[in-house]
């Protein structure tokens, strides 16, 4: 029975094996030292490998963090978080608007080359943005409201601005995120594929990017290529042959020869394989983090070797709705329940002080790095700001609006009717659902009745994008983080009026706030090249918002997660630490998960252990 | 025979009436959650867009594709064509992944941890149930408690008792995955060895859980029959206790053998649990995802080989019930 039961184990392992088989060329036990593994990027199997397509699913290839990946594709610019400057990538650091900011010009390196040896040139770029915009892929769909052309002939490019009816710029801030974003595809390879789909949009969009046989057709000029993939992982391999060796970009070639990211199921899965020294890099939110070190004596560590460990960018938000008269029309009930939050317990607890508190970084428009805390006149908004918790100063703004509860059962009332709102986030997202939490027990304390609501995903994401939806009153989303264009995009999701009535709303203004005179603010930041007069716009601008309070911060979050196991490799990014450019110049290297923007200088610093 | 003929005519008539109802049922019960997932494909390309038509269009463009925007009959038609040929449509949580792609990667990992385990679970479980039964004493003072505590240990309880213990404690056995993380598939011997290291403890947190309830099934079963007429009669008449066991098991094996079926039919609904603690591959996690993205032509297609699968075991346990129980055929026949 033992031999049997053996036997036919060893067959369903077989046949399973027959399924999944792959004959790999080169190494098929990939050399410990050889290899960075990753893990809280990759959920799910690759869908695609195309760079012009949709839904490629391809997080170490083909998404932004802190940045656009840069590991395979790359784009014109790296974005550096911590220095908010772009880096001449595929491009050299020559980018120059003219005088009426209308045309942006620039040149591609010479070194910069394809993978088959072939020059990266400007019509690469051209034929990236037209085909975007035919098909409306991501970049076509971001970038063809604010770009007109781009034109340029070998290494010259020109981007030329969309112009408003005053003949101005529509927004050249968002042409400076083009030039990070953007991934660039290969000219001859999107003819090819165009050709090959009959011009079909759709198909376009949805080619994957591999010829029949399910080997790599496209062209790429990244440092790295696709080696394998499946249900289970997804391995590069580094092109010795990358153009990046030049003097004039990295000067070498970056250290791992494969970069690795098994699929976990989830973040404890994940945890686990860091703990174990089967994962390098760590781009996932983990608890009391700091344990990892003080407590197991791992040799984990994150960037910054105090709380909060990481560079935070981003700051999920609560949003008001309102479409609900309760809320559009009592702006004292909008801020009062966002002075009642307790913040404090909601660092503490959900994000176990991996944020900044509100009263080490007043809450703004702004995240917090020093760039973007600079933009605003402190003083000018103090007296507006709350760090939270603060129960009286609530409701004794409630009493004064004439929210009071007139019936004695503990909740105020508006128009003859108890207030009563829900706070929702999606099921399973547990620091965004204790923040909710949180909001409830706000609500508690100062006689509003607000009750949690956490509808799975999939759900939530279909009403919160509606307009005109009136289920949700205070909701949770992120805005943008950071990017050339921010704070400008982050102050117009907040409370730009140009997302007011889109159907199907994933951009931005997700509770509809309505304030020309913001909006007209809004609108002049991007054509403000002064420093002093930027300040005063974003200035009046934070007033607005901490008087009117359309929406509140919860936390401020880094736009991506960065633990790093030390057993194998060593010389991550780490608070201070620098890279060296071709030209001698010390560069920042921010912890941007090894792969994003200029964060991808990281693996060229790297080093193993002993 | 023309009994024979006539009780599986009726047979297969009231499989394919269960399978229409059971079809429909899979088509139209994912598409009545509150949900709109060409809204979410349409964020993922359209994010950042202002231009309200631009952002019409591109949701219109993939309600054409995906058909959603055809009247809901029109759609189960459509549904129904494709299937036929096989051809499930492309998934929405996957997108461009066609679903047919996604089941045909993960089931061969479904079927080659469950079936085994559903296997040697039902065999150590009915061992261990007729022997509690025929030994008594000591044996069964400790098997049953211990078949009744693994019975009622939930799965996942099970799962993430065995990942601490031998996985994270004891380091005997990996924590996530099919295979090493360090290797890339391959015929080899060392290949073959990381993928049954991997397979343990999912296997064993199936096996474990399901040996307790089977033996509990087996063990009441046999005493019953154990204490049957029959028996007394056959001891009576002098017929060897081998003998007699063998009528035993015969019989009170009936009910573990629909539940061996069932679990068989069942099985392409992947280990749910074991997959997701364990970060195994399968068809379960797929499903799960499916399910909460809303992925309505990856629910209906799981669903639906479930249902196929479901209906055709248990059309083949009704002739195998005809050849090893006299008593079930001469019903068949009445």
């Amino acid at each position: 029975m033992k031999k049997l039961i053996a036997l036919a184990l060893a067959v369903m392992m077989v046949l399973s094996l027959s399924v999944t088989a792959f004959a790999a060329e080169g190494d098929v036990v990939l050399p410990r030292e050889e290899t960075l593994y990753f893990a809280g990027q990759q959920w799910g199997t690759v869908n695609s490998w195309n760079p012009i397509g949709t839904n490629q699913n391809n997080a170490m290839a083909i998404a932004a963090g802190a940045g656009q990946r840069e590991i395979m594709f790359e784009t014109l610019y790296m974005w550096n978080v911590l220095d908010g400057k772009l880096y001449g990538l595929l491009a050299n650091d020559d980018y120059a608007w003219n005088d009426d900011m209308t045309a942006l010009t620039f040149t591609i390196k010479d070194a910069a080359k394809w993978n088959d040896g072939s020059d990266v040139t400007a019509a690469d770029v051209i034929r990236t943005f037209d085909i975007g915009v035919e098909i409306a892929n991501g970049t076509g769909s971001s970038y063809g409201p604010f770009i007109e052309s781009i034109e340029g002939e070998g290494k010259s490019v020109t981007i030329n601005a969309k112009l408003n009816d005053a003949g101005q710029p529509v927004n050249p801030l968002k042409i400076l995120d083009f030039l990070e974003l953007t991934v660039i595809a290969n000219a001859a390879w999107i003819d090819q594929v165009v050709e090959a789909c009959g011009g079909d949009a759709t198909a376009i969009l949805n080619d994957d990017g591999l010829n029949d046989a399910g080997e790599l057709e496209v062209p790429y000029t990244g440092p790295y290529t696709r080696y394998f993939d499946d249900d289970q992982k997804v391995v590069f391999i580094r092109d010795d042959n990358y153009w990046g060796q030049d003097a004039s970009m990295w000067g070498k070639l970056p250290v791992p020869k494969y970069i690795a990211h098994t699929i976990y199921a989830d973040n404890p899965a994940g945890e686990v394989a860091l703990k174990e020294g089967e994962v390098d890099v760590c781009q996932q939110f983990i608890g009391n983090v700091q344990n990892l070190w003080l407590e197991d004596g791992l040799p984990i560590s994150t960037y910054y070797e105090e709380a909060p460990y990481g560079v935070c960018l981003t700051m999920p938000t609560a949003w008001y709705n309102m479409n609900m008269p309760v809320i559009a029309e009592n702006p004292a009930l909008r801020k009062a329940i966002a002075m009642a939050v307790d913040y404090d317990s909601i660092i503490a607890n959900a994000m176990t002080n991996q944020s900044p508190s509100f009263a080490d970084v007043p809450r703004s428009l702004m995240n917090p790095t020093d760039g973007e805390q600079a933009l605003y006149d402190h003083d000018a908004v103090a007296d507006l700001q709350w760090a939270g918790n603060d129960i009286d100063g609530a409701n004794a703004l409630l009493d004064e609006a004439g929210l009071v509860d007139t019936d004695g059962d503990g909740i105020r009332e508006y128009n003859g009717e108890k207030i009563s709102l829900n706070a929702v986030c999606p099921n399973g997202w547990t620091d965004w659902q204790a923040s909710m939490e949180q909001v409830a027990a706000a609500g508690a304390k100062i006689g509003v009745e607000i009750t949690t609501l956490y509808p799975e995903y999939s759900i939530y994401q279909t009403v919160f994008v509606d307009p005109d939806q009136t289920e949700y009153a205070i909701f949770m989303w992120s805005p943008d983080a950071s990017t050339p264009s921010n704070p400008w995009t982050r102050v117009n999701q907040f409370m730009g009026m140009d997302y007011v009535g889109i159907q199907n709303n994933w951009s931005g203004n997700w509770g509809q706030y309505v304030n020309e005179e913001a909006d007209a603010l809004i609108k002049q930041i991007p054509l403000t090249t002064d420093e002093a007069e930027l300040k005063d716009l974003y200035t009046q601008l934070t007033e607005i918002y901490l008087t009117e309070v359309p929406s509140f911060s919860l936390m401020y979050r880094p736009s991506v997660f960065h633990a790093v196991n030390e057993s194998v490799w060593t010389n991550y990014p780490y608070e201070g630490q620098t890279y060296t450019m071709a030209d001698g110049s010390e560069v920042l290297v921010p912890p941007a998960d090894c792969t994003d923007g200029f964060g991808i200088a990281a693996l060229y610093n790297l080093e193993l252990v002993g | 025979m023309k009994g024979y003929r006539k009780y599986f005519g009726k047979k297969i008539f009231w499989f394919i009436l269960t399978f229409i109802a059971a079809v429909v049922l899979n088509f139209i019960l994912p598409r009545l959650m509150p949900a709109d997932p060409v809204a979410a494909i349409t964020g993922r390309i359209a994010g950042g867009n202002t231009d309200a038509k631009a952002v019409a269009q591109i949701y219109e463009r993939y309600q054409e594709e995906f058909g959603t925007n055809l009247p809901m009959h029109q759609q189960f038609l459509k549904f129904c064509k494709n299937a036929i040929h096989g051809n499930f449509g492309l998934s929405f949580s996957q997108y461009p992944r066609s679903v047919s792609d996604i089941i045909g990667s993960a089931i061969g990992w479904t079927i080659a941890l469950q079936l085994p385990a559903i296997l040697v679970g039902w065999l150590l479980g009915n061992l261990l149930g007729a022997l509690a039964a025929y030994i008594r004493k000591g044996f069964d003072k400790v098997l049953l408690p211990v078949s009744l505590f693994l019975s009622n240990v939930p799965a996942f309880g099970m799962a993430v008792v065995l990942l601490v213990v031998f996985g994270v404690y004891l380091k005997v056995a990996p924590t996530a995955g099919g295979y090493a993380f360090d290797m890339i598939p391959h015929l080899s011997w060392d290949f073959i060895k990381s993928v049954i290291s991997h397979y343990q403890l999912p296997f064993w947190s199936i096996v474990l859980v399901s040996i307790g309830g089977q033996a509990v099934g087996m063990r009441s079963m046999s005493i019953y029959e154990l204490n049957a007429d029959y028996v007394k009669y056959s001891r009576f008449l002098g017929i060897k206790d081998r003998k007699i066991v063998g009528y035993v098991f015969r019989n009170a094996m009936l009910p573990q053998v629909t539940g061996l079926a069932l679990s068989i039919g069942t099985m392409v609904g992947g280990a749910l649990v074991a997959e997701i603690i364990f970060s195994y591959p399968g068809l379960g996690s797929t499903m799960y995802s499916a399910v909460t993205a809303a992925d309505y032509p990856l629910i209906s297609a799981t669903t639906l080989i479930i249902t196929i699968m479901v209906l055709i075991v248990t059309f083949l346990l009704d002739i195998i019930y005809g050849f090893i129980d006299p008593r079930v055929k001469a019903a068949q026949f009445e």
